[in-house]
């Protein structure tokens, strides 16, 4: 049995690396908070990248000369609503990105006990 | 890893507001710098700008001081017959820094940093929780 292969680990470790890229982005956003015509983005919904994984039907560059679509693997998205905009053109809202990074960690934390728990379970299986 | 991009980008963020702090000490200090000859020129108000740069190393968009400008406008004027840099008519020149302007610009580049520092330290804790998991 492949340990990295089975469910719970795979699941976790990709909730991790969306979590991961989520907060880069959170945090691009918060030191754009004061620059003038940025918007902020946010990662596209975990439930799509699990989806888009099930559905492995991303085109195959078998040749230098293919074009590879352009935002097929991006997880960045524009945010389409707006709370607020400077006079400036700045739309980042601190408050909010607050609430997303809070959000962003506490998941993290959630999915690094999910995978601590799920070692623990082999380690107590091995005596140990 | 991204959590280490994102470590980065905070970073330069606290880099450009702090910078932005520098500016605004400088206007303030120099609030009552007036010319030395008659009729000369005082300090002249500066001011930061913002922009959003691709760091190729990176990959992501981190934000830095693009310009350090000057502040348009005239010169206050004040009238002191006595003073070195008084005109003939013994008008003053003053900077045309406004204390308010500077206060509200400190607060706001304060409030940019603190931002900045508490996505640093959430992406800190989630590294050490990453790396807690190696005991």
């Amino acid at each position: 049995m492949d340990l990295t292969r089975s469910s719970p680990m795979s699941l976790a470790e990709s909730r991790l690396a969306w979590l991961d890229t989520r907060q880069r982005l959170l945090s691009q956003n918060v030191a754009n908070a004061d620059t003038p015509g940025f918007r902020s983005s946010d990662a596209v919904p975990f439930r799509q990248v699990l989806d888009r994984r099930r559905a492995s039907a991303a085109m195959v560059t078998t040749d230098a000369s293919h074009l590879t679509p352009p935002r097929a693997n991006s997880l960045a998205v524009q945010d389409r609503r707006v709370s607020e905009r400077t006079p400036n053109g700045n739309a980042v809202s601190l408050d909010e990105q607050a609430i997303r990074i809070a959000e962003t960690d506490q998941a993290h934390a959630l999915a690094m006990g999910l995978h601590r728990k799920y070692v623990g379970l082999f380690r107590t299986a091995l005596g140990r | 890893m991204d959590l280490d991009r994102a470590l980065s980008i905070s970073a330069a963020g606290m880099s450009a507001q702090s910078t932005r702090l520098r500016v605004v000490a400088e206007n303030i200090a120099n609030r009552d710098s007036t010319g030395q000859s008659p009729g000369a020129d005082p300090y002249r108000r500066k001011t930061v700008s913002f922009g959003s740069r691709l760091d190729r190393s990176l990959g992501a968009e981190t934000v830095r001081v693009s310009r350090i400008g000057q502040a348009p406008g005239s010169f206050p004027e004040r009238f002191e017959p006595s003073h070195p840099a008084a005109d003939a008519r013994g008008y003053v020149k003053t900077p045309n820094v406004d204390s308010m302007i500077e206060n509200m610009d400190m607060r706001e580049a304060n409030r940019s940093y603190s931002a900045n520092l508490a996505v640093l330290e959430t992406t800190r804790g989630m590294l050490m929780r990453a790396i807690e998991t190696l005991r």
